[in-house]
């Protein structure tokens, strides 16, 4: 709950609690020398032929700097935990994150959410500490503790001074082994997720995004709220979360990445100190969980309203299967994403800077171990809802069919990359980007690669990979609002309309009524 | 202002059990104990003929560069019958000048790499950028020339104001607890212009013109009115050389600069609300009292009261009424700063099956505990720590490190003290903090909302909508709230 007092220009990105891999992807590098020759084409573009005045035009950029990257060093204690460390010491800061491969993905179709609530409780009890102690004694540091499931994955993070590095790394390792899951805090988290779930079901834009993944993923593994829903959460028990642990939790299937104004030698030392005796099981890991996509799901498009006559705006989703993180298409997959998403992107051109017709508009291309999402969003009044789904609509054809002009293009590669270097200028955002590359197996030199990578893509690559991977014949549409603005002419433009009564809404299966 | 993370009301508490200390302890030997500082902003200082106020600071550690221009001119300077136009006059800013068409600060931004945004708080409005350093010298043209020059052009114009419709919506109709917010600041002032909302109405922003906007330019645009901060990869040399070039010729106006003077009366009784929204999951209670200017003394153990009261899940609000009572599902207060008088506030959202009652207990039993005992020497000492990381974090990037001298000098009228800040804090004692919330968190200063499920709306008296409820009335919203 949060009043944001300032008042922005820009869509505040508080949308999304769906796009870790988007997070990350707005990551870091820098290698300026490439980016510059992309700038330059760009800001000529702009300026009038024949320049009247200097005052009346923008002075030409200055010859670009380049600075260094930073690079990751790793090393695999014998417990087969991986460590990777990489130094930042613009100030005194380190972050440091232990992620187990496996997250939502794993909950058990019943239990959705058990991922999540199992991190979750990581902080809330140890063998040696109450949940208040493990507050207190890493805020004393001025630090923080978080922890929690995301798809493919489950993390507990702190961040603190440098000076307190050791502390932070031995609570994070007191919480990830020797968690208590005692009966008292499963119970107080358990009525939390409820009262945060009938929060999140208030809101338009949340429950859109729930929607979505249902109509997406139908009732495979990425189908389901990550954060569970009413039933399942009321349904799990401390033996599924102490499973959960016990299966997943272990040192052979967990990465530790430490970041920031740290010596990698001391970041080694300190790993090993409170992880080497960390025991492997004798069991052998879980095989590699099932497809977590389905592809049955994604045959039919589906339209689908949910009606909440008490909505102040409607949210207008577009959404279908993307792509995976290791798609050899993944650089045309985020160029062609950045084409439509972002404040000049073709979406808020658009929707909101030619029609004024929502705060933003956005795209998210979210990559996982397997096939994620693609989705384009907006919020608008009610009586537009229709309006802008067809905008969101035909911007997906039009990237497909239409032209891509190199002085589009150019800047919106920019974009990525600009984006990509200032997330690296935090030890949070550099723990987060290198944590990911560990995590889908991805080579570290992919920091260095980026921009090549991005600037490599052609504009035919992206009518290419708009056409044949994010064709929106198979996109889904969904509008939370009140129908009763927007369904008249919404169905004009599509007969097989599903209209879903919010009170009738069940996130637990794929058809999203109640059965009665 | 700048501190949107204090302002945001999260989830805290606090507590203390001696076990955890001596944990703590053990951990981290006293002596051993070095104090991590926050890096000195070394930053260079020079006014222009015309009035423009010029802080840089180098850094050269990444190749980029963030320029921000604050002006002295916010929410409370929206003009009578417009509210919301300090912030719908932002956008317009965004849009053509002079030289520039519509749009083009993206071009000369997000096209190459970097990015733009812009924030209207309270006391000022402040745009800033951040772009690889060779393209500082296009940016402080571009800054140099929206605020000589501004075009508005009335089809931009119109469809700007629709994008700020939106944004109400989006902020005020569609959230939860967004009228809530809006009704908070609304209610919490009887005179002073901070009582209207900054987002606006609709109504309002209707009402408002492109002649309105040529004339708040004119009003509030003027280089005696703003202060130019860059901070990162640039030569300072270089940089005096453009920032002459550029903003220098900008001629200062003979007009008088208005300011705003109304003062608000101090409150006299305590003040209670009931009001009832649409899309409300959990009832809410929240309370404000009046504060002194941020510029005041006690400034700085109001901001350690609200570390303690709330930050993290060992704050006293998150442990006692979140974790051990159960009582709501959030609580947290805020101190929210400001130029003229500011707002310390609580807000919580009731857990399933509480009472608003039983909140609005609990949090006055934690009140009364500040105003009782001196809070320990672990919390202050905490506090101070997690303020310090809060600084260092905003710091790691060149936008914060502006952000924090531009906040310095404009609303505290030094930028030095971005740099004195934390000294000053760490001199704050458990017993000024046990004094500023006796002085301040008093019965007679005290705001109460209700904010209720319409379903809980009494059946009478109908006509009550969003109004005042007398002390009489208190009985109706009980029973509306499920009865004590």
């Amino acid at each position: 709950m949060s009043i944001c007092k300032e008042l922005s220009r820009r869509t505040l990105q508080t949308f999304d609690t769906t796009s870790h891999a988007m997070r990350s992807l707005a990551s870091k590098s820098l290698a300026v020398a490439a980016l510059l020759a992309a700038f330059n084409v760009a800001v000529s573009a702009q300026q009038p032929a024949a320049a009247a005045t200097a005052q009346a035009t923008p002075p030409p950029p200055a010859a670009p700097r380049n600075v260094p990257i930073p690079k990751p060093v790793e090393r695999t204690l014998p417990n087969g935990l991986r460590v990777v460390v990489v130094e930042r010491s613009n100030m005194p800061l380190v972050s440091a994150a232990l992620m187990i491969r496996n997250g939502g993905e794993v909950d058990p179709p019943q239990l959705a959410g058990l991922a999540d609530m199992t991190a979750s409780l990581l902080t809330k009890g140890t063998q040696t500490r109450t949940a208040p102690q493990i507050a207190e004694a890493i805020e004393a540091l001025g630090g923080s503790i978080e922890s929690g499931a995301r798809w493919d994955a489950s993390t507990a993070s702190v961040g603190v001074m440098s000076s307190r590095i050791p502390n932070a790394v031995e609570i994070l390792a007191d919480v990830v082994r020797r968690p208590t899951f005692k009966d008292e805090e499963i119970e107080r988290l358990r009525a939390q997720y409820l009262d945060d779930l009938t929060v999140a079901l208030g809101q338009p834009g949340s429950i859109a995004r729930y929607v979505a993944s249902r109509v997406v993923f139908g009732d495979a593994p990425y189908g389901h709220p990550l954060s569970g829903t009413p039933e399942s959460i009321a349904r799990i028990k401390r033996d599924d979360i102490v499973r959960m642990h016990a299966t997943y939790y272990r040192p052979d299937n967990a990465i530790l990445v430490i970041g920031g104004d740290i010596a990698a030698a001391d970041a080694f030392k300190t790993a090993e100190r409170f992880f080497a005796d960390w025991q492997k099981p004798t069991a052998p890991l879980p095989a590699a969980s099932a497809k977590a996509t389905a592809t049955a799901a994604s045959a039919q498009q589906r339209v689908v309203v949910i009606d909440k006559p008490d909505a102040g705006q409607a949210a207008v989703l577009v959404a279908r299967t993307g792509i995976r993180r290791t798609d050899p298409e993944f650089f045309r997959g985020i160029v062609a994403n950045s084409v439509l998403s972002g404040y000049s992107g073709r979406l808020n051109q658009e929707i909101r800077i030619k029609r004024g017709l929502s705060y933003g508009a956005r795209s998210a291309l979210e990559t996982r171990r397997d096939t994620g999402p693609f989705t384009a969003e907006a919020q608008t009044k009610n009586e537009s809802g229709a309006v802008v789904a067809g905008l969101l609509l035909g911007e997906l054809s039009r990237l497909a069919s239409g032209e891509l002009p190199e002085t589009e293009l150019t800047p919106r590669k920019a974009v990525l990359i600009g984006g990509f270097a200032r997330n690296l200028e935090t030890a949070s955002g550099l723990v987060a980007q290198v944590a990911n590359l560990a995590l889908y197996g991805l080579s570290f030199d992919e920091i260095n690669s980026y921009i090549n990578n991005v600037q490599s893509i052609t504009a035919k690559d992206v009518q290419g990979f708009a056409g044949s991977r994010l064709a929106a014949g198979a996109a889904n549409v969904i509008i939370v609002g009140d129908a009763k603005k927007f369904l008249p002419e919404l169905q004009k433009q599509y007969k097989n309309v599903e209209v879903i009564p919010v009170t009738e809404l069940d996130l637990n299966i794929a058809q999203l009524r109640k059965t009665k | 202002m700048l501190r949107s993370t204090r302002r945001v009301l999260q989830l805290s508490g606090v507590a203390f059990v001696v076990a955890v200390l001596l944990a703590v302890g053990v951990l981290v030997p006293r002596g051993a104990r070095a104090q991590t500082k926050v890096p000195r902003l070394d930053y260079r200082e020079r006014t222009l003929a015309n009035g423009l106020r010029v802080l840089s600071a180098v850094d050269k550690s990444s190749p980029t560069v963030a320029i921000q221009v604050w002006y002295k001119v916010g929410s409370k300077d929206d003009p009578e019958g417009r509210s919301g136009f300090a912030h719908l006059f932002e956008h317009i800013m965004f849009k053509s000048t002079k030289n520039m068409k519509s749009e083009m600060m993206d071009r000369l931004t997000e096209d190459v790499g970097g990015m733009n945004n812009a924030f209207t708080a309270d006391d000022v409005t402040v745009y800033f950028e951040v772009v690889p350093s060779n393209y500082l010298e296009t940016l402080l043209w571009a800054e140099a020339d929206r605020l000589a020059s501004l075009n508005v052009d009335d089809a931009n114009y119109k469809s700007e104001r629709d994008v700020v419709k939106e944004e109400f919506r989006e902020r005020v109709l569609a959230p939860p607890y967004g009228k809530l917010f809006y009704l908070l600041e609304q209610k919490s002032f009887s005179k002073h212009p901070y009582r209207r909302p900054g987002i606006g109405s609709i109504e309002d922003l209707d009402a408002a013109s492109t002649e309105d906007v040529r004339a708040f330019h004119s009003t509030f645009y003027r280089p005696d009115n703003a202060t130019l901060v860059v901070v990162g990869d640039f030569d300072q040399k270089q940089l005096d050389a453009w920032v002459d070039k550029y903003f220098a010729p900008i001629p200062k106006p003979n007009r008088p600069l208005p300011r705003v003077s109304v003062k608000e009366p101090e409150r006299t009784g305590e003040m209670r609300f009931v009001e009832f929204g649409q899309n409300v999951p959990l009832p809410a209670v929240a309370f404000t009292f009046l504060a002194p200017p941020k510029a005041s003394e006690d400034s700085d153990a109001l901001r350690i009261a609200e570390s303690i009261l709330s930050s993290g899940e060992s704050s006293r609000l998150y442990r006692s009424l979140v974790y051990e009572q159960q009582v709501a599902q959030s609580a947290s207060a805020g101190a929210d700063l400001r130029e003229d008088l500011s707002l310390f506030s609580f807000l919580g959202i009731l857990a399933s099956g509480k009472k608003p009652d039983d909140l609005e207990r609990a949090l006055m039993a934690e009140i009364k505990k500040m105003q009782d005992a001196p809070v320990t020497a672990a919390e202050l000492e905490k506090a101070k720590n997690q303020i310090i990381t809060n600084q260092l974090r905003e710091r790691e990037t060149n936008n914060g490190k502006a952000l924090a001298l531009g906040d310095a000098a404009v609303l505290l009228g030094d930028p030095n003290r971005a740099n004195t800040d934390i000294e000053r804090l760490s001199k704050v004692t458990a017993a000024d903090v046990q004094r500023v919330m006796r002085k301040y968190l008093t019965d007679t200063n005290r705001l109460v909302i209700y904010y209720l499920p319409e379903s809980l709306r009494p059946a009478k008296p109908a006509e009550e909508k969003s109004g005042q409820t007398s002390k009489h009335e208190r009985g109706a919203r009980v029973e509306a709230g499920g009865g004590k």
